[in-house]
């Protein structure tokens, strides 16, 4: 009975916070969303540091804030830990000292150093945080927000820190860390690799709206409109002028869909690695090579079609492309394409409204 | 030796000292902090006790603390005593002519403090107080030290303002470099030397031990 409950809203000048929320019970879920979209605010309110101007928090059957009730349970009472973007960690004590700072005095040195074995930070103990390189600092931030053993851990930009080389180990670890306990993490990130290898679920945030929440699969695969698409490193929207039956047109041709798209449909989406120049056999859209791009293992090559809009398609490195300047046919698997509303925001239906009197407000006391 | 004026002296810098810590902590935060419009005019006239002469300062004193002043006539209902040539008087004049040499390296540390380590330490379950002193006070120690010294050093060796509201009583308001200006005015030289020896061997003493500290822990934090 952790489950975590938000409704809030938050208006700060031309900043517009409106957000509900329901998070799992256990498992990591990642807030993605352009910077400026809300998710490091939403965070914060989270971590009592921000009071929302209305709503209710519910975590478990305690009440974190309720506007109605005028409760704002403070940071300090909501057994929580959090990873700060820079770690602000304690310049004048050393790793041990960090690590320890939320501890009760009694085992205190035994617990700081498991927690030091168990992060791999044993050598530092001694050591003052301007002493230690990036990754060190994350894993002293993480140790000492993990060794208050709180119920929930919230991370806000925990890689950005981290020389990019560094950071697909660190999540690796961060994610061996957390697996095996039963307590929701949540990270803040505008990182697709971080949702993409470490969450279980995942929340687009878009100008201080969740437009979509579910399981990362689900998102990833199923954006829900064009913007959430967007997030998610989709790059390719072909423009909707008509729908007729299964049949969407526009001026780069028209496409035979699987199912009946949606009314409100502006865009057929499509991402890049999915484009494929199509066989003889298949139906293709026209288009004329533009440039080709060497990413790495993969070919970005970039395509324009008839009516001047821009596709691109990733294709093995290895595997033969057209010369740039020659005319293709561009093949859309329709298992891939998407038919997609502009923008959509999806609300949760509102948490039910607990009656004063019916949830006894549990009061934590850290010692 | 001049023990009473020395003695004076010290007991007027000390809870000068800690009453403007009181009063500057919160305003040092505040400026420190504030995106207020009125930050700079209120920043102008913390420091405003820099530039003006202390005559200045202590002639505007002296007309508020007057029996007819705003200051005086409630200090009288209150009290039944003058604020005028008073201990008490002297005290609350050197507050405000030994405010920016609190409030400002105070300001300055706060400004430096790394952002969100005293939110972390509420998100570790520390109550503010302790997190201001676990996290504050030692990241600021130098702030606290450089105002604390400061503030007391000048307070040591104010003379206009004393002059101006505090007159020459001895036991009362006599402090060391008032003693020195009535030995100088009756040409006794050799007393007048005497203290101000030790005002100068004290006030070495005190920025050689400040900058010897700094030093040291600047090192310690960040060898």
């Amino acid at each position: 009975m952790s489950e975590l409950k938000a409704n809030i809203t938050l208006k700060r000048g031309n900043f517009d916070l409106d957000v509900s929320l329901q998070l799992p019970e256990r498992g990591i879920t990642a807030l993605l969303g352009p910077s400026g979209s809300g998710k490091s605010s939403l965070l914060r309110i989270l971590a009592g540091l921000d009071r929302p101007q209305s709503g209710q928090i519910y975590q478990g059957d305690s009440i974190w804030y309720d506007q109605d009730q005028n409760i704002f349970l403070p940071s300090q009472q909501r057994r929580i830990g959090m990873v700060f973007q820079n770690y602000a960690l304690f310049s004048h004590l050393n790793v041990a000292g960090n690590v320890g700072y939320g501890l009760p005095r009694t085992g205190r040195r035994q617990h700081v150093e498991q927690w030091l074995t168990r992060l791999q930070l044993d050598k530092h103990a001694d050591h003052y945080p301007a002493q230690l390189s990036g990754g060190q600092r994350q894993r002293v931030a993480l140790a000492r927000a993990l060794a208050t053993d709180p119920d929930m851990l919230l991370l806000d930009e925990p890689f950005s820190a981290v020389d990019v080389s560094l950071r697909q180990n660190l999540r690796y670890q961060l994610k061996a860390l957390v697996a095996d306990s039963n307590r929701p993490v949540v990270i803040v990130s505008h990182h697709l690799e971080d949702a993409l290898l470490l969450a279980d679920h995942v929340g687009v945030m878009i100008e201080g709206r969740i437009l979509q929440f579910g399981s990362t699969h689900e998102v990833f695969m199923k954006p829900n409109c064009r913007s959430v698409a967007q997030v998610l490193g989709w790059q390719n929207f072909l423009p909707v002028r008509s729908i007729a039956g299964h049949t969407v047109s526009g001026a780069w041709g028209d496409l035979q869909l699987d199912g009946e798209p949606g009314v409100d449909t502006s865009c057929i989406g499509i991402r890049p690695e999915h484009l494929r120049i199509a066989t003889a056999e298949q139906p293709g859209i026209k288009a004329e090579v533009l440039a080709i791009h060497q990413l790495g293992a993969i070919r970005a090559v970039q395509c324009r079609l008839q009516d001047g809009k821009e596709l691109e398609m990733h294709t093995p490195w290895d595997e033969p492309v057209p010369a740039t300047g020659s005319d293709i046919r561009l093949y859309l698997p329709l298992a891939y394409a998407r038919a997609l509303p502009e923008y959509v925001v999806t609300k949760p239906a509102r948490t039910e409204y607990i009656k004063e009197g019916d949830v006894k407000r549990r009061r934590f006391s850290h010692a | 030796m001049d023990t009473q004026a020395i003695w004076l002296t010290l007991k007027l810098a000390t809870i000068t000292v800690i009453l403007l810590l009181l009063f500057s902590l919160p305003l040092a935060w505040w400026l420190a902090h504030t995106k207020s419009r009125i930050k700079v005019p209120v920043e102008a006239l913390t420091a405003l006790p820099l530039v003006l002469p202390p005559t200045v300062l202590g002639f505007y004193l002296l007309v508020m603390f007057g029996a007819h002043g705003p200051l005086g006539k409630f200090w009288v209902s209150l009290t039944g005593h003058p604020l005028s040539f008073s201990f008490t008087g002297l005290v609350i004049a050197s507050c405000f002519y030994s405010l920016p040499f609190v409030v400002q390296p105070l300001q300055a540390a706060f400004e430096k403090l790394e952002p969100h380590a005293l939110e972390a330490a509420w998100t570790l379950g520390a109550t503010r107080l302790r997190a201001f002193f676990t996290v504050v006070v030692p990241q600021a120690r130098r702030g606290f030290l450089t105002a604390i010294v400061l503030g007391f050093a000048h307070t040591v060796g104010e003379f206009g303002v004393v002059l101006m509201v505090g007159g020459n009583i001895p036991g009362q308001t006599q402090v060391i470099s008032i003693a020195i200006y009535e030995h100088v005015e009756v040409l006794e030289y050799g007393a007048a030397h005497q203290l101000s020896s030790a005002l100068l061997i004290f006030s070495f003493a005190v920025l050689f031990i400040v900058y010897g500290l700094n030093r040291r822990w600047n090192g310690g934090i960040h060898a």
